[in-house]
């Protein structure tokens, strides 16, 4: 049976990415793989990709509300989950990467996270014992170019696919929710979905939830992008996939638990300018229908996602000495 | 036997050659950078910009991309995957040589000063769109259209520098600027880089750091079609 690495899931919209200009192969996948958990990438081999985007815990950075890097500096916002990003056309809490082949550049040059030039990068690589084989296994060359190692790390995480919870079984009709998870799930389409919208559970937007400004991180999310006064305060809407274990929450991470969050949309919004217009009316939700929205959230976690062997660290490729 | 191969291959690729040194010289566009009437070095040279006031460059740096010829401007010719960074410091990044160009007549040619928006939006690239070159923005994903850095003794910063890294795809701040000149005999004059065309001493007291995207960005590259001009024969 042949192993495709990506498969749109039943029902779901066309992906955002344009797979013609950078057609998946085992190998690249495979190549992708190695540097998403190779420390090289770091200016003193110290930090991966994977040390703040854990397989276990939907690639997020449990119990850290802002983002480590080198030197045991702490970055300003909260390292997302990582899924389903092939549907995603913009990257950071602020959209402020355009495209995800881009994306590596922006923690591997943050001082506070990788702290290395790319340039840097690709000369490591190539005088590495691993890479320059692997590179041309993967690309028919084994001359590194940035162009090679970006596409590389896009074609491991457009696999990383998470489309498989009790939500995703119940909507195959393979199973049903408890009548707790039932209610839950009529609650969230009453007052969660318009902005975190099946399937994908967002809508890619930013929007302003009504969080009180940080004074330590004075954040103005989008608005640094676009410069639009408009975009003050907005930050990218998550998905709610995997939600169980990416905590904490929010751009920066200000809340441990998932009745934090609830409690925030009942009874602590700010208001402001630029809030979301379906905020401007707080959620009335009585304890125990955040109780049962909770509920229905855990039916979002997709435990194949999270344990799948084809996401861990490569061992085969660090561990097996380069043949001569 | 082995001498009549070696004397047909040498006739062979010395018409080979000559045809293409032909190709060449049609072909062909050759960026002069200067400052008003002295040609333009890097780091020992200092240009003044009035009688008191001068200035050191120490990099200039820029794409030309989408180069097209025109007759009448209905375009005659277009440049396929069209992109140069044009390096001062690298000599022989001055002259873009147009590899299948246009052997008929044209009275017109154009061609923008940095990249586009939806190239700026296409993911990772080769040749001369390669991130590594110091032409793109890690944190915030475009490249840098046009890159002038140096010092003056106008500038109260650290080391009297000034830099300016002219870019953004995104509207209303979009910077990437046109240049169209009218030439004849369907050749194209060298072109000369004017930077005393750019900088003033008056404007670099307030503005000698503009190093993200937006209006600022946005009025200086307004500038930059204005610092190209042919060069008479």
């Amino acid at each position: 049976m042949k192993d495709e690495l990506f498969i749109i899931p039943p029902n779901w919209p066309a992906p955002h990415y344009d797979f013609s200009k950078n057609p998946l192969t085992a190998e690249k996948v495979m190549l992708g793989r190695a540097l998403f958990y190779d420390p090289v990438l770091s200016r003193d081999s110290t930090i991966s990709c994977a040390s703040c985007h854990s397989p276990f815990t939907a690639f997020a950075h449990v119990d850290h509300a802002l983002s480590h890097g080198m030197d045991n500096k702490i970055g300003n916002r909260n390292a997302p989950a990582l899924m389903n990003l092939a549907w995603s056309g913009a990257f950071m809490w602020d959209g402020a990467i355009n495209h995800l082949d881009m994306q590596p550049l922006a923690p591997i040059s943050n001082k506070d996270e990788m702290n290395e030039e790319i340039g840097h990068v690709i000369s490591k690589l190539q005088h590495s014992k691993i890479y320059p084989s692997l590179f041309y296994k993967a690309f028919g060359d084994s001359i590194i170019t940035s162009e090679h190692q970006l596409k590389a790390i896009s074609q491991f995480l457009l696999t990383v696919v998470s489309a498989n919870s009790k939500y995703d079984s119940v909507m195959r009709s393979e199973t049903t929710f408890t009548s707790q998870e039932k209610n839950g799930y009529k609650l969230f389409q009453e007052n969660c979905s318009s902005c975190h919208k099946e399937p994908l559970f967002t809508t890619f937007q930013f929007e302003n939830n009504g969080l009180s400004v940080d004074t330590t991180l004075l954040d103005l999310g989008r608005m640094k992008v676009t410069q639009r006064p408009d975009d003050s305060l907005k930050f990218k809407v998550p998905t709610l996939r995997n939600i169980e274990f990416t905590y904490p929450y929010m751009h920066d991470g200000r809340f441990k638990r998932l009745s934090e969050v609830l409690n925030h949309y009942s009874t602590g919004i700010q208001p402001s300018k630029t809030l979301s217009k379906q905020l401007l009316k707080p959620l009335a939700l009585v304890s125990n229908d955040r109780v049962d929205i909770i509920a229905f959230l855990l039916t979002l976690t997709d435990k194949e996602f999270l344990f799948n062997p084809k996401y861990s660290y490569p061992k085969n490729i660090f561990l097996t000495p380069p043949q001569e | 036997m082995n001498f009549r191969y070696f004397f047909f291959f040498s006739f062979f690729f010395f018409q080979l050659r000559f045809v293409s040194a032909q190709k060449e010289k049609l072909n062909l566009i050759e960026f002069h950078p200067v400052f008003g009437k002295s040609s333009l070095s890097l780091n020992d040279v200092y240009y003044r910009m009035n009688s008191e006031d001068s200035l050191q460059v120490e990099s200039l740096k820029f794409y030309i991309s989408n180069i097209e010829l025109l007759t009448n401007n209905i375009p005659v010719w277009k440049e396929r995957n069209s992109y140069h960074l044009i390096d001062v410091s690298d000599k022989k990044s001055l002259i873009i040589f147009l590899e299948n160009g246009h052997h008929g007549s044209f009275n017109k040619i154009k061609f923008n000063i940095g990249i586009d928006s939806i190239t700026n939006v296409s993911g990772a690239m080769p040749g001369a769109l390669d991130p590594t070159l110091g032409m793109y923005w890690t944190w915030q994903s475009g490249y840098i259209n046009f890159k002038l850095e140096g010092n003056s003794n106008v500038c109260q910063t650290r080391n009297h520098e000034f830099q300016f890294h002219l870019g953004g795809y995104l509207p209303p701040f979009n910077t990437l600027q046109t240049v169209l000149f009218t030439v004849s005999n369907n050749k194209i004059p060298a072109i000369a880089i004017d930077i005393q065309k750019f900088i003033s001493a008056n404007e670099l007291v307030n503005d000698n750091h503009v190093m993200t995207p937006g209006k600022q960005a946005l009025l200086l590259s307004q500038k930059l079609p204005g610092i190209f001009r042919l060069e008479q024969e």
